[in-house]
């Protein structure tokens, strides 16, 4: 019998979600392609809820269910009170996720992509040593429930990662980037063309003074501040009471240039789908605007916590129930050029990237890290690579006052878009 | 099941193919704050297929459907098909081995019942919740997980093996107005339900250092000696050391060869690191690796020279060396790759007050709290940490943050201590998208010279 239709008659309400998932995977290590793998999983996820509690269990094993059934009703026996019910069906957004061309890819034609890749960076750099990943999944996934619920969706996620490493005597230079999307992209090695291009700006290396300096963040530079804000934006955080923000909705806390959304319903991203993997439809949801903070995210549970509705932004695996998470998180791009931004800066930093993202104490908004890959910027240009510095200071003083945000911006791993962002001065610390 | 994997194995058209089949149940209580956030089990089962065409490369399938072993096998066998390395791959030649192994705990979680479970979490949730009204959140997590694992190779190797463990995680975060700061326990052990009881203090303690850290100043960014406790400095000598003497780093990369030439000094005589994968009843314990090879000693430096490094089948046939019993993964998701399994600094002969005594301006760091390393450049953040003054242990101090060079901050150890220390934390290493792999760290105190603390 279906786990649904069984436990309906268990339980007051139900939810059954199915995964599949194929996964094709070629591996090139040191410049040579070593591994191709196909992996193909196939789970199922269900949640009750029984006598007003929640339960959870979860299987990849289908000649079980009777079991999967029966340590969702005992997870339910000792479950917290559950104050929410499972989503109801609503018309969604449409989409795409889906690409037959991504989906229809062959392995022949990721080596392929592979060798194009090596063939950007090898003339450039002889010496490098890249290893690239290539991905491609389809998913399909299914969210029911007792409410007659049924969402079932598939999508086709491609991702390219590319890391070089360059070892010169004392001098380790490790960079990094990744193409993600769900729908075929025909500047399929962009990415790896800009990579080629910071990793001849790094060949020039050079010394600055430290102390107190304007600091220019790149769009992969800004998660450095982004992730201690996206910790305090999480709606689980809020109604724990744990993000600084939590009180504070509807306050300017940050300058009026930015502006921050998460979009589950952008074409092509990896989080981007008509529903949340709760069956809630997603959405576009505002969460600061010209500097003053909007709302949070939220899944089902969270929301009914903190009396609102939830924001479309359920994200689970297989194995662990729903919690609120980030879509695309997106930094509005500002007004100004990046040649004027840079052209304002007499002496200061550019940071791409920086070592140990997310250390510290980052629930205080904090953060402390190293600069992995950061260049001088002296009278209005990128003058070279400076080695041995590090950066810390706490977001929300920063954000307050920013001096520019750029009219270029940028996706970083699919996940993440955003725009230059000038902070007018903070302490780079180094040897002097 | 065995004879189903024998027949698959002789099916197989390839030089080497090797399945790893992984039945495991996992059962978790996760408490937050007042609320309890889950109480369940989960089932994981499935396969993986490798196999080698020498002259081509791997083919991987990996797998949750276990009735068709023979077209896993193929699908594998066609995946290696498409690759083509310069050079053949071999594999280290070792003696196949048979071996069924069991193991008994003193108390099997799997006949302990969900409701003792949720209530020893919840009893040391109560405890961090009790402890300061300045507690706001929390977080107590109890997890134990039952794998049994089979391993087959086409040289004859079978191996099945159990493998328990239990996990406790105790999370505390303390606010003052704007000041918020967070503190954690964790410990986990290839053990049984006995294991885990009687912890209130490893709650208590998480409590008591969120609430301490509050009152504690930020240090101040600058060059200091630094007295490390045993649980930093074994993460350190995993992290920043550890990952480079992994030979899939070095065996094809000449500069990263080059900088890990064997013989090379890499620290004053009293520096002694190993890697044994054969200690047992550690959670980095591995008796025989995802390779069917039987874990040992490995000594990585010895008299401050470097003299071995960790290797798989392949790294190891490779670079002429032997296998170490290294190659692992963390389920049946993964190839194996070579990684670390119970990583230490050998003891030493200086006490903590001799180490101590002599610094007029310094800091005591413990406890790791997050951190990262890119080849020798280094990063990491100590759980709470104290100021040394005129040779004594001062005022506490938060967000000590020691970076650095890998070969300046080996060369500036010059004393350590005598009161070496496994360190059962949970958690576990990284590697590619491998995480987490259960690893254990030890070490005793370290003293390092010239450490240059980051900072406002
Ligand atoms: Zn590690």
């Amino acid at each position: 019998m279906d786990i649904l239709t069984q436990l309906k008659k268990q339980a007051e309400q139900v939810e059954v979600l199915n995964l599949q998932n194929e996964k094709t995977t070629v591996e090139f290590e040191a410049n040579q392609l070593k591994t191709c793998t196909v992996a193909e999983t196939k789970g199922t996820a269900v949640r009750v809820i029984r006598k007003g509690r929640l339960g959870f269990a979860a299987s990849t094993d289908d000649t079980v269910m009777n079991k999967l059934a029966a340590n969702a009703l005992e997870s339910a026996a000792y479950g917290d009170e559950a104050l929410f019910s499972f989503a109801d069906p609503k018309p969604a957004p449409i989409v795409q996720t889906f690409d037959k061309t991504v989906a229809d890819l062959p392995i022949a034609r990721l080596v392929e992509i592979g060798k194009e890749i090596l063939d950007i960076v090898m003339p450039v750099e002889p010496d490098a040593r890249c290893n690239i990943s290539l991905e491609r999944s389809i998913t399909s996934a299914s969210i029911r429930n007792q409410k007659g619920l049924d969402v079932s969706y598939q999508t086709t996620p491609l991702s390219i990662g590319l890391e070089i490493d360059r070892i010169e005597g004392d001098d380790v230079l490790i960079m990094y980037d990744q193409l993600g999307t769900t729908v075929w992209e025909e500047n399929y090695l962009e990415f790896a063309r800009r990579l080629v291009e910071q990793l001849k700006m790094a060949r020039t290396i050079t010394t600055i003074k430290p102390g107190k300096m304007p600091v220019l963040f790149t769009p992969t530079g800004t998660l450095t501040l982004a992730l201690p804000l996206s910790y305090g934006l999480n709606g689980k955080e809020v109604y724990k009471g744990t993000s600084p923000m939590a009180t504070k909705v509807g306050e300017k806390l940050f300058d009026e240039k930015l502006t921050i959304l998460d979009d589950g319903t952008l074409d092509g991203k990896f989080a981007s789908a008509s529903y949340d993997d709760e069956g809630v439809p997603r959405k576009c949801n505002t969460l600061v605007g010209g500097g003053v903070l909007k709302g949070f995210i939220y899944d089902l549970k969270t929301a009914a916590q903190s009396g609102v509705e939830s924001t479309g932004n359920a994200s689970r695996g297989l194995f662990n129930p729903p919690e609120p998470s980030f879509t695309s998180l997106v930094v509005q791009p500002g007004n100004t050029a990046l040649k004027d931004i840079l052209a304002g800066i007499d002496e200061g930093i550019l940071v791409e990237n920086v070592l140990g993202l997310g250390q510290g104490n980052i629930i205080s908004g904090a953060f402390s890290n190293p600069l992995a890959l950061a260049f001088k910027i002296e009278k209005g240009e990128i003058v070279g690579r400076v080695k041995d510095m590090s950066i810390a200071g706490n977001i929300y003083d920063l954000l307050k006052n920013v001096s520019a945000v750029s009219r270029e911006a940028q996706w970083v791993y699919n996940t993440f878009y955003a725009p230059y962002i000038l902070i007018p001065e903070m302490n780079v610390a180094g040897k002097n | 099941m065995r004879d189903r994997i024998q027949e698959a194995l002789k099916h197989s058209k390839a030089d080497y193919t090797e399945i790893r089949i992984e039945e495991k149940e996992t059962t978790r209580v996760a408490f937050r704050g007042k609320d309890l956030e889950l109480a369940n089990a989960n089932i994981d089962k499935g396969g993986i297929v490798r196999c080698l065409i020498k002259n081509k490369g791997w083919g991987v399938a990996t797998f949750n459907n276990l009735d068709d072993l023979l077209n896993k096998v193929d699908q594998a066998y066609q995946c290696a098909q498409v690759v083509s390395v310069p050079e053949p791959i071999e594999l280290v030649p070792v003696e196949p081995i048979n071996q069924v192994t069991t193991v008994t705990m003193e108390r099997d979680f799997r006949d302990v019942s969900l409701a003792e479970k949720k209530a020893l979490a919840e009893r040391y949730n109560e405890v961090m919740r009790g402890h300061s009204d300045k507690i706001i959140d929390t977080q107590s997590f109890y997890a134990d997980t039952f794998t049994h694992l089979t391993l087959a190779n086409s040289e004859g190797t079978y191996i099945e093996q159990e493998k328990p463990a239990v996990v406790l995680a105790s999370l505390a975060i303390a606010r003052d107005g704007d000041n918020v700061q967070q503190a954690h326990e964790t410990m986990a052990l290839p053990q049984g339900f006995e294991y885990v009881l009687d912890k209130d203090e490893l709650a208590r303690k998480a409590a008591q250092k969120a609430v301490e850290l509050l009152d504690a100043k930020p240090v101040k960014a600058g060059q200091y000696p630094v007295v490390i406790d045993q649980m930093l400095a074994g993460v350190f000598i995993h992290e920043a050391f550890g990952h480079l003497s992994e030979a899939d780093f070095v065996y094809e990369n000449p500069q990263a060869r080059e900088m890990m030439t064997l013989g090379r000094r890499f620290g004053k005589g009293i520096l002694n690191v190993y890697d044994d994968g054969s200690i047992p009843n550690l959670r980095g314990t591995t008796l025989y690796d995802d390779e069917g090879i039987p874990g040992r000693r490995n000594w990585l430096i010895k008299d401050g020279v470097l003299v071995g490094r960790l290797h798989s089948r392949q790294t190891a046939a490779k670079m002429g060396e032997k296998a170490t019993g290294n190659a692992r993964a963390i389920n049946y998701r993964f190839p194996p790759i070579v990684r670390m399994t119970s990583t230490a600094i050998d003891n030493g002969a200086t006490s903590f007050e001799d180490m101590i005594k002599d610094i007029k301006l310094g800091i005591y760091a413990c406890d790791a709290y997050g951190g990262q390393t890119q080849l020798e450049n280094f990063s990491f953040s100590s759980g709470y940490a104290y100021m040394i003054r005129d040779g004594k242990i001062a005022e506490m101090v938060k967000d000590v943050i020691l970076a650095g060079n890998l070969f300046t901050t080996l060369e500036n150890i010059d004393a350590i201590g005598n009161d070496f220390k496994w360190d059962n934390a949970g958690g576990g290493c990284g590697k590619g998208n491998q995480y987490p792999l259960p690893v254990t760290c030890g070490s005793p105190h370290i003293r390092i010279q010239n450490v240059v603390i980051g900072g406002e």
